[in-house]
């Protein structure tokens, strides 16, 4: 599950923020979006819509700040589906 | 001003149902191309040439700061700010129009951004900024307020058919029925005109200060003259919801700048700063409108940054979503050069989206 939602929000990121020469599959995970991709609060409200869409989770604006990686979004949203099931 | 009823039923909505419509996608693709600009504000000298009841400089430390006129500095500043991803400028406390030679060093360094100017003294044409001109009432006020006689024929004079200017008129508590001959007189010069909502200094308590019912006729004023004056006011039913309602712009969407927000971690919490004339800039202080009172904060300048960057919470129906465009459309078309602003639309006001109402109601 987790490698699949990887390559997901890699491919959102490449899609919505039109980056270029890198791939869902050569995106390292672990790379700091903010300090090294240069996205911003605004990049990062609109994944969060892309997600709240494919997921049907609200990432709230107050957690942006720990969603650095698309791994620790991978892992957010893996959380908050949990939480939901469990609720279920 | 009553919200209009929203015209949809569903609970949820995904964001890709709310921009499947083409004329809200094309307006979210217009928008979103500007997603790129990072402001940054500058205070440019501690003189200026008019001195303004309620005037926000004037108040707290900012205004004691030993002014820098070293050409040297300020480039090397705006090379710092431009590695920092500074990508707007907005020059302002006291008087940037005293000190064009720092206004030519922002321009050169960092292409976009505004100044904030009594319009009394031109700024040069190769400084090509928005210019935000401050009006704030007919000439019998102004001469009350700001000491200054004739003012808007003046300001009319120095910035008619310049594309730079953008007059700013404040509503005071006073001055809400006068907007109508000025906003005539401003339209049959052929300038364009937003609107701002006086916004008190911290512990001001004079005459300014706007009440429940001041802002209530501050709003519909507002929506009389968007209609009347189509092609001179820039604004929409949007704007006018989130800068008349009784609670302040940080009531409503929770403010972003740096003052009030304690994450440095992304957004303007992150890259904000607000210089003062010795360029050094505390954290603390640090938002468009420093030393106004965060509780009665409705400035257009505050608004620009902390609606737009409540996107999320705006995505949650169309009639929402829309509006949040036209405020985004509006805010470009007011702070950055050759925007043009496309129609309106939604053609009333939409509450505002958030925890406020459950907020008031405890």
């Amino acid at each position: 599950m987790s490698d699949e939602i990887i390559l997901r929000i890699a491919q959102m990121m490449i899609d919505e923020l039109k980056l270029e020469d890198v791939t869902a599959e050569t995106f390292d995970p672990d790379i700091d979006l903010i300090d090294e991709v240069g996205i911003d609060s605004m990049d990062l409200a609109t994944i969060a819509l892309i997600i709240r869409d494919e997921y049907g989770i609200r990432i709230d604006e107050d957690d942006y700040p720990k969603l650095t990686t698309i791994r620790l979004i991978s892992r957010y949203i893996e959380e908050k589906l949990k939480t939901a099931q469990e609720n279920n | 001003m009553v919200a209009v009823s929203q015209n949809y039923t569903k609970n949820e909505w995904k964001f890709s149902e709310i921009i499947a419509d083409p004329t809200v996608r094309a307006r979210w693709e217009k928008v979103r191309r500007y997603f790129f600009l990072r402001e940054s504000t500058y205070d440019m000298t501690n003189r200026c040439n008019i001195r303004c009841e309620g005037c926000y400089y004037y108040e707290g430390a900012k205004q004691f700061a030993i002014e820098n006129r070293n050409m040297g500095a300020w480039r090397r500043l705006m090379d710092d700010e431009k590695q920092r991803g500074i990508t707007y400028v907005v020059l302002a406390g006291a008087e940037p129009s005293l000190v064009p030679e720092l206004c030519a060093i922002c321009f050169q360094a960092i292409p976009l951004g505004a100044i904030a100017t009594n319009g009394l003294k031109v700024i040069p044409k190769s400084v090509n900024y928005k210019i935000h001109i401050s009006v704030w009432g007919n000439d019998e006020t102004s001469l009350k307020t700001r000491n200054a006689e004739h003012m808007l024929a003046r300001q009319i004079k120095n910035y008619r058919d310049d594309a730079r200017a953008v007059f700013v008129y404040t509503f005071t508590r006073n001055n809400v029925a006068e907007a109508y001959e000025v906003t005539q007189t401003l339209a049959e010069n052929k300038c364009r005109m937003t609107f701002n909502v006086f916004s008190s200094p911290v512990r001001y308590e004079g005459c300014l200060r706007h009440t429940e019912e001041s802002l209530r006729q501050t709003g519909y004023t507002m929506a009389e003259l968007m209609s009347i004056y189509p092609d001179t006011v820039i604004f929409s039913p949007y704007n006018i919801v989130a800068h008349t309602h009784p609670l302040s712009l940080h009531g409503l969407y929770s403010c972003s700048y740096p003052r009030m927000n304690p994450s440095a971690d992304i957004g303007l919490g992150r890259s904000f700063r607000q210089y003062r004339t010795d360029l050094t800039w505390d954290r603390s202080a640090s938002c468009c409108v420093p030393d106004t009172d965060c509780a009665d904060c409705r400035h257009y300048a505050a608004g620009s940054a902390v609606v737009t960057a409540r996107l999320f919470r705006h995505a949650c129906d169309p009639d929402t979503f829309k509006a949040w465009l036209d405020y985004v459309d509006t805010y470009l078309s007011v702070w950055v050069m050759d925007y043009e602003k496309g129609a309106n639309l939604c053609d009333g006001p939409v509450q505002p989206p958030g925890d406020w109402a459950r907020d008031i109601r405890g």
